[in-house]
């Protein structure tokens, strides 16, 4: 009864009137506020950066630039014109950010802290997976684009127009949103690919993890019996692995599958295959074959490549191997070719439960890598794309609670160098304390996909075009 | 006279509404609990803004907000009861206006109440749904309250579509008996969730049938009192859980019974593992009562930001954000027999077979006698002698700790007589006297229903589960 007083209270102070700091005195501290956006570096055309306080205070204030904000209770919701007025205006600026609170009766001024604007835009849209971070058994499973320009989203996949399928990876062909594919899963299931619109269900056979080749013609992906395992330290959580796994290419104009004995050794685990940006390599992870699962912490995942040519559709003959420290997954080249992103675990190919996972950065040009250690945290960072213009990433960090994946974005400056990422904001800053999914495979487009969860059912019905 | 003929519509209206009152409250009182159990509602502008995204969006916020107070006793009945009484009122006010005869609009609004409240023993069924009927039956009302049919069709018109939004479509359920072994699953459920063992214990001997679920709680109490291998024959056929694993297709209740399970064995990765997979089966994929134990076993297993993910979002619930306080504040201090009992060896198992499980967790922490008494009733039920015998060594003998219950006594004499095991063998293992007279007596009249109780009869009489 009390807790609905005090809600009928603040909703009376909020009509009456919203207090503005008096008396204010100064902390050293930053302020804590959630997500973290301070000393972030943004793109001008992003969403406003809502957040909360993580503090029992009665009313903020945020002063970002010449915006000010007012709230009662403990949120900063900023008015979305107002953003864009001042993303425009502080565009290749340092904004400077004050927060000052009302906490037990006294006005708290925290330690100011700066968004870097920079004039880089991030692709403006974001597809991801909403599941349960218990990837083993699912209910409810959507895709979702989002626009990050603002807060509209709209589904790809929704569990209640497609029979509660599961559904995985929507992935772009050079974040084109006129070409890209996903999977819709179980019987009469397939690899939706969309090109311009058009919807078409496909069964390459086993296919799970994929990328287009710059032109668009050929997919390379790979197969794998995944099974998964449990740790008996509750710590550790879940593992998972793959009994078998191979890569292959498809080509999907003819309609063939293309394979070679390198990327199918019967000796080797290979898997999350990708093309370079100029279609002559696929890039791909590779290690020996252990005794599963017994052995687990000796697999050992390698990042190697071997030629593709594109004109011919036909796999080199030399594999080359790229590194061999820890285990590496999910290689994913920038679009202008300079630099590979991938993560590094100390073991094993399923990084997501790996709480010292951590992405990593190659120049392919000089070979330097770089640790990112402005982008990872103590929890699993994961699951990495890039934006076209190869300024800007998007990967999936269980910073937070160890659990929940949430998509942060990284700006990687004209000279190589990493910035603090940031959050993908969200309309309400309480949506993440509240939300109980995972956001899975985040993949950056240039723009809104040409077709929604209506088409996907429709092509659902179609006849699966057969794969060679 | 003509007073009374204007009241007894109203007091008949009253009177049934406190004859489902009765019934409900006295009857079927667990339903409630279950349902609100299995929901959760935050007082946070996010998660109610989400109640707009579909049609019927105002029915569902209210239905729900209503439900996390079933929490309480009585509320459940009363909160059921006042929305049938709303809606059977109106109905009948509506109906009159509408010049319908008293008698026919008094019958109609009954048979309204009562068949509402028959859909009500249903599980699925939502309050929502019930305020979804009372708000149609408000718009019937409003539009009988107008004068003249152009003013009814004009109001009916306009109020068409924001009824459909607010309230949507109303659900029903067909025509059901009230499931009363299922209100006594719940009955056993929900005091064991409430910390009510005795009672637990109570309700199940005073039965005179048993479900599985009963029985799988009777059990749980009894192995937190170390007095499973006593209790393990009681009734035939009993249910531990250890034989179950979660899949697809693995009920809701089953996948929430074993999270309790691994709670009380004390492995942490499969009670957290348990409460997820409830909350994916839940309604909206929410569970508060998976909520509270998500945090609990992150407070055990020393994960303090995904127990803090748990608490706040309990923070934002009426019902239970002072529990969640409570637990931030001395969640170490409440839960620190178990913090010890976590297993720290790290292994990778590609099975989330109990046996295996409960093994590791006594490789772990010998002065598990939960999981030992668990590992070794298993065994018993399934008449794995050998696999007794080898636990028995290996959780007993070896460590030097006998556990000398007078069934694992009687499943040792089996084993002995069995494998025609040497003098010393029997001296070593068999200490209890008494057993061993009675095995002897046993063997004279084997099978004789006088032996019910011990695991010879079991042995030889009753039939093993099939896993």
């Amino acid at each position: 009864m009390k807790k609905i007083l005090d809600i009928i209270v603040v909703l009376l102070v909020l009509v009456a009137c919203t207090p503005s700091p008096e008396n204010v005195q100064k902390s050293n501290e930053l302020p804590p506020i959630y997500p973290d956006y301070c000393d972030v570096t943004i793109p001008e055309n992003i969403a406003p950066l809502n957040f909360l306080l993580r503090a029992n205070c009665e009313a903020i204030e945020v002063k970002a630039g010449d915006l000010t904000l007012n709230a009662s209770g403990n949120e900063a919701t900023f008015d979305i014109d107002d953003w864009k007025a001042l993303m425009a205006k502080t565009a290749g600026q340092e904004l400077n950010v004050t927060v000052t609170a009302l906490i037990d009766g006294r006005w708290i001024e925290y330690k100011t802290f700066s968004w870097q604007v920079v004039k880089d835009k991030v692709d403006p849209y974001l597809t991801y997976r909403l599941i349960e971070p218990d990837y083993e058994i699912w209910n409810h499973v959507q895709i979702q684009q989002r626009c990050v320009e603002n807060f509209d989203v709209n589904a790809l996949g929704h569990y209640e127009q497609l029979e509660n399928r599961c559904m995985n990876c929507h992935t772009y062909a050079n974040q084109n949103p006129e070409l890209s594919m996903m999977y819709v899963r179980g019987p009469g299931g397939g690899a939706i690919l969309n090109r311009n619109g058009e919807l078409s269900k496909l069964n390459i056979p086993g296919s799970v993890y994929f990328g287009f080749s710059p032109s668009g013609r050929y997919i390379t992906y790979s197969t794998q019996k995944i099974i998964p395992a449990f740790h008996s330290d509750p710590s550790k959580r879940l593992e998972v692995y793959d009994a078998t796994s191979n890569v292959f290419v498809a080509d999907m104009e003819a309609h063939r599958v293309i394979s070679s004995p390198l990327l199918s050794d019967s000796l080797k685990f290979e898997t999350f295959p990708t093309f370079s940006p100029d279609g002559k390599y696929i890039y791909y992870c590779a290690a020996d074959t252990v005794k599963l699962p017994t052995e687990i912490r000796q697999l050992q995942y390698s990042l190697v490549r071997i030629p593709f040519d594109e004109s011919t559709g036909t796999i080199g003959t030399q594999v080359d191997t790229l590194l061999t420290s820890q285990s590496v997954c999910h290689p994913r080249i920038s679009p202008d070719g300079q630099y590979i992103l991938y993560t590094v675990a100390d073991y094993g190919t399923f990084p997501i439960w790996h709480p010292e996972a951590d992405l990593q950065m190659m120049n392919l040009q000089t070979g330097a890598i770089d640790s990112l250690a402005v982008v990872n945290s103590r929890k699993s960072d994961t699951y990495h794309s890039w934006s076209s213009n190869s300024r800007w990433f998007v990967f999936a960090s269980k910073r937070d609670d160890g659990l929940y994946g949430k998509p942060y974005f990284c700006y990687i400056d004209k000279d190589g160098k990493a910035h603090k990422p940031f959050c993908l904001p969200q309309q309400y800053p309480t949506f993440y304390d509240n939300n109980l999914k995972s956001f899975n495979a985040p993949e950056m487009g240039k723009g809104k996909v040409p077709f929604d969860v209506e088409d996907v059912a429709k092509a659902m019905k179609q006849d699966h075009i057969n794969f060679k | 006279m003509k007073k009374w003929l204007r009241l007894y519509p109203a007091i008949a209206i009253v009177v049934w509404a406190v004859i489902i009152w009765c019934f409900f409250q006295f009857w079927y009182p667990y339903h409630f609990f279950y349902q609100e159990q299995n929901q959760i509602f935050l007082w946070s502008q996010d998660y109610i803004s989400t109640y707009f995204e579909k049609p019927g969006g105002v029915a569902t916020l209210i239905g729900d907000f209503l439900t996390q107070f079933y929490y309480y006793l009585y509320v459940g009945a009363i909160i059921l009861t006042l929305c049938l009484h709303v809606t059977g009122t109106l109905l009948y006010k509506a109906l009159r206006n509408f010049k319908v005869s008293r008698i026919v609009a008094l019958i109609l609004a009954l048979v309204v109440m009562t068949f509402v409240a028959v859909c009500h023993f249903s599980t699925t069924y939502r309050l929502s749904a019930t305020i979804a009927i009372m708000g149609w039956v408000l718009v019937l009302w409003l539009i009988s309250v107008m004068k003249g049919w152009k003013y009814r069709l004009l109001i009916t018109a306009l109020a068409l579509l924001p009824a459909y939004l607010l309230f949507g479509i109303p659900q029903v359920k067909k025509i059901q008996s009230p499931d009363f072994v299922l209100e006594k699953d719940f009955a056993v459920d929900c005091e064991y969730y409430f910390g009510n063992h005795d009672k637990v214990i109570k309700m199940v001997e005073g039965y005179n049938q048993w479900t599985s679920q009963m029985l799988f709680f009777y059990n749980l109490v009894q192995a937190q009192r170390g007095q499973l291998p006593e209790h393990l024959m009681d009734f035939m056929p009993t249910d531990l859980g250890t034989f179950y694993q979660i899949g697809p297709e693995t009920p809701m209740l089953t996948i929430r019974n074993m999270n309790e399970l691994y709670w009380v064995l004390g492995d942490m990765t499969f009670t957290e593992r348990a409460a997820m997979m409830t909350n994916v089966f839940s309604r909206d994929n929410r569970n508060v009562r998976m909520m509270r134990r998500l945090a609990e076993c992150n407070i055990v297993s020393g994960d303090s930001l995904a127990a803090e993910k748990y608490l706040r979002i309990l923070d934002k619930t009426l019902v239970y954000s002072k529990w969640a306080d409570h637990i931030r504040q001395h969640g170490k201090e409440i839960y620190k027999d178990k913090m010890q009992m976590v297993n720290r060896h790290d292994t990778i198992t590609i099975s989330d077979n109990a046996h295996f499980l409960m093994m590791q967790l006594l490789d772990a922490n010998p002065h598990n006698t939960v999981a030992l008494d668990y590992i070794l009733c298993s065994d018993l039920l399934l008449k794995d002698i050998t696999n007794f015998k080898r636990d028995y060594d290996r959780y007993c003998i070896d460590t030097d700790k006998p556990r000398l219950k007078s069934l694992y006594q009687e499943a040792l004499c089996i084993y002995l007589a069995g494998t025609n095991a040497p003098q010393e063998d029997w001296q070593r293992y068999i200490q209890r006297q008494d057993v061993m007279r009675r095995f002897m007596e046993y063997n004279q009249q084997r099978g004789h229903p006088k032996f019910k109780g011990t695991y010879w009869y079991y042995f030889d009489k009753i039939k093993a589960p099939e896993i």
